[in-house]
């Protein structure tokens, strides 16, 4: 069973088609990347198996059941950390970490919450206003590793972080997938991608135009970022 | 739809913690200070019944709703005349930022997607704030009516008082649940919090509307209904639960619509906007005037007809004086060689001007809120100077200004020029000689930006007093001085009082010395937060 099974996944705002016609699974323990453009759908796949968004037509599943249906109790399952992180001023980071993982249903663990706090090295007395954006991004990424999810759904984690800290990101990340966790991973950083990910999905213009494992998608390019830049080459050239 | 609803719930409280603290401390206290007061202000019967003689004329019903209890007139009810509707508005406003704050404004800045990624459900997130917002207008209700209880005010009743809270307390809720429904229906926070002022605004035009000419109009809206229970005197329990009704109902359609949306959609759609930025856009002043353009236009129809509808009260003034001994006997007696319409014409403008402030006001803020998002740096990063930038807000708040008074001008004369009592002259008389008062408010609120801008918001306490100042310094003998010191109470009273230059120069010198020393002594030289 695929812990996400997307099929003929379509959007529509209005006139706008977002998604037409998305085919994508990730398999139980697999770090799966999710590349593309800006504006090619990877936010909106992701709302969608989130059930924030209802799709138009096709089927969105987590654990095999749909992700619109029952978005509650699959959310216990799952950990989100979007690209772009807005906290609530007057809360302190630790505050809202402790809101994030509490809301999950089960008692926030201690001490993976500390664990993960030294990690990143965020102070979570501070109020949410005074944090910058890599400061932001931390608390949410700190919630999600330390809650005990099963499958992660980070969308552009780790924008805004330095190189040292995006270094962490990658070794928790290579933890969790060490005990059997799952993963869909929006990135630009394609080495990081590369390092991390076992299989790769690339949108473009809401189509999934190219599917497969990391290391037979690589072979067919010196690298994935060569990949990736000569699928887009014909927009570039025209 | 409502998992995890009481943690959530728990949450807006914890975000509200201090906020909602200090909204109970204040309204609280106010409602109960001010009943307090009451006795003090109108020791006798008799200064009761000149009260209300000045309450029950056709201009005052429709600013302050309608007359009743003439027969055991006493502080309790004259309070209630005099404050529900307005402490109704303040509550209304309380609820409506609320509401926006934790709907809209979450939505747009990416924080709902977070919360609805964990195990909430759909409706989790409005229902909790609804509830929030319905247990603090209780939470005011209750507190403020015991206030008044304790403090035993001559006619006060338990009865009366718990009515008197529960009215204000069930309009605020209204508009909380009004405001959650906007908050389905636009997409963004801007236009969710304007069309629910919007409402608030149509709902005060529809109860003076309906109340001037007794018709239906005053029911519907919530205001006029919350006006009906008639505190301390009938006592009717019928208008708050009919508000109650009214608040839950809209609260159901907007979680129905709530489930009909795409999250960061709404039901009416954004525009699309323009693909290039045009010329005018391209410099600092269009920049300036582009920020400002979309609340100028709201406000200048709302002036127009705030000023068409004060127009139609003067209208009617001669033929309800016509039937009225006493009003007549009144006037006569103060000696005043004024026409009932010319004794009124004062006030209508120093409302009007008092309300064109506060758009006015914002014009001159709009730069530091621009700054504290972070946004100001964007500009200054580029060939922009300061000096272009504070000017340019200036210019708009003093354009604003003449606008707004001219619109309420034209509406006022629009609406009453077929009685033949008051020449467009007259009218744009007693309109424009406020102008400066307008412009040192908006002088305050220079200076502030440039030397103390955390301290912005006591500009808003000095509206707030100018506003007391204009109202109770009318109805009670409030010392000279203390008028004085809100700039509205240093402008003549035209077409009562003679024309006089030296204030109105004095204030004109004021506001464009503040404004001057708010860019030399502080904008030009301070830190740009970033």
């Amino acid at each position: 069973m695929s812990v996400v099974q997307i099929s003929r996944l379509a959007k529509n705002f209005g006139k706008f088609t977002a998604l037409n016609g998305v085919n994508l699974s990730v398999e139980q323990g697999e770090v799966h990347a999710f590349l593309g453009p800006n504006g090619a759908g990877k936010s909106t796949t992701i709302r969608c198996l989130l059930g924030i968004l209802r799709p138009t037509s096709g089927e969105a599943a987590l654990f095999g059941q749909d992700a619109w249906t029952h978005a509650v109790e699959l959310h216990k399952r799952l950990a989100y950390v979007p690209g772009d992180v807005n906290l609530w001023d007057n809360l302190t980071g630790g505050e809202v970490i402790d809101l994030f993982l509490s809301l999950r249903g089960t008692r926030p663990d201690m001490k993976r919450r500390k664990e993960y706090l030294d990690r990143f090295e965020l102070d979570p007395s501070k109020k949410c206003r005074t944090y910058s954006k890599g400061n932001r991004q931390k608390v949410a990424l700190i919630a999600a590793f330390a809650s005990d999810a099963e499958l992660f759904i980070f969308d552009e984690p780790t924008s805004g972080l330095d190189p040292l800290l995006e270094k962490v990101f990658q070794d928790c990340v290579s933890e969790v997938k060490a005990q059997g966790k799952s993963m869909l991973l929006s990135s630009h950083i394609m080495s990081e991608v590369e390092k991390l990910a076992d299989s790769v999905s690339i949108i473009k213009e809401g189509r999934i135009i190219l599917n497969g494992s990391m290391e037979e998608t690589v072979v067919r390019g010196a690298s994935l970022e060569d990949l990736f830049l000569s699928e887009y080459d014909g927009r570039a050239r025209a | 739809m409502t998992a995890n609803f009481y943690r959530y719930a728990r949450f807006v409280a914890r975000r509200e913690r201090v906020a909602s603290l200090v909204w109970i401390a204040a309204l609280t206290l106010s409602f109960a200070g001010i009943a307090a007061m009451y006795p003090g202000l109108f020791p006798t019967k008799e200064s009761l019944l000149s009260l209300t003689a000045t309450l029950n004329t056709p201009a005052m019903v429709a600013m302050m709703g309608p007359v009743y209890g003439l027969e055991r007139i006493n502080p309790a009810i004259a309070m209630s005349q005099e404050c529900l509707q307005w402490f109704a508005i303040a509550m209304a406003v309380m609820n409506i930022f609320f509401v926006n704050r934790h709907t809209r404004v979450d939505e747009e800045l990416g924080r709902h997607e977070m919360l609805a990624s964990l195990p909430v459900g759909r409706l989790t997130g409005s229902a909790a704030v609804i509830t929030a917002a319905f247990v603090l207008d209780v939470a005011i209700s209750l507190l403020s009516a015991i206030g008044i209880i304790i403090l035993k005010t001559e006619g006060v009743t338990a009865t009366g008082a718990l009515v008197y809270t529960f009215s204000i307390g069930m309009q605020g809720f209204v508009f909380a649940a009004i405001t959650l429904l906007a908050a389905q229906l636009f997409s963004t926070a801007r236009g969710c919090i304007g069309s629910s002022f919007a409402l608030l605004g149509l709902s005060y035009v529809m109860r003076a509307s309906g109340d001037m000419s007794g018709n239906v109009l005053s029911a519907i809206s919530p205001m006029g209904l919350g006006l009906k229970v008639e505190a301390f005197y009938t006592n009717a329990f019928w208008p708050i639960a009919a508000l109650l009704a009214e608040g839950v109902v809209i609260t159901l359609v907007a979680l129905v619509v709530n489930t009909r949306r795409d999250v960061g959609a709404g039901i009416f759609a954004a525009r699309k906007g323009k693909q290039n930025a045009s010329r005018f856009l391209q410099s600092p002043f269009g920049f300036a005037w582009r920020l400002s353009c979309g609340s100028f236009i709201a406000w200048a129809v709302a002036f127009l007809v705030l000023g068409a509808m004060y127009g139609t009260v003067i209208g009617e003034l001669d033929s309800f004086v016509k039937g009225n001994d006493m009003i007549r006997q009144m006037i006569e007696s103060q000696g005043a060689t004024a026409s009932l319409a010319e004794a009124f014409l004062p006030m209508l403008c120093g409302i009007m001007a008092m309300l064109a402030a506060i758009p006015v006001i914002g014009a001159i803020t709009r730069l530091r809120i621009e700054e504290k998002r972070g946004r100001m740096e964007q500009i200054y990063a580029r060939a922009v100077s300061r000096a272009a930038m504070f000017a340019s807000f200036a210019t708009i708040a003093v354009v604003e200004a003449a606008v707004f008074t001219l619109l309420s001008t034209v509406g006022l004369y629009a609406t009453s020029q077929s009685t033949g009592l008051l020449s467009l002259k007259t009218l744009a008389g007693a309109a424009f000689v406020y102008l400066p008062a307008i412009l040192t408010l908006a002088g305050v609120a220079a200076v502030l930006v440039g030397l103390l801008p955390k301290l912005i918001s006591l500009t808003w306490a000095l509206v707030c007093y100018a506003f007391l100042m204009m109202y109770f310094g009318r109805l009670f003998d409030v010392p000279q001085w203390a008028v004085r010191i809100s700039p509205f109470g240093n402008v003549p009273q035209l077409p009562v009082q003679e024309f006089r230059a030296a204030p109105l120069v004095a204030l004109c010198v004021i506001a464009f010395a503040l404004t001057v020393a708010g860019y030399f002594a502080g904008y030009r030289r301070r830190d740009i937060a970033a």
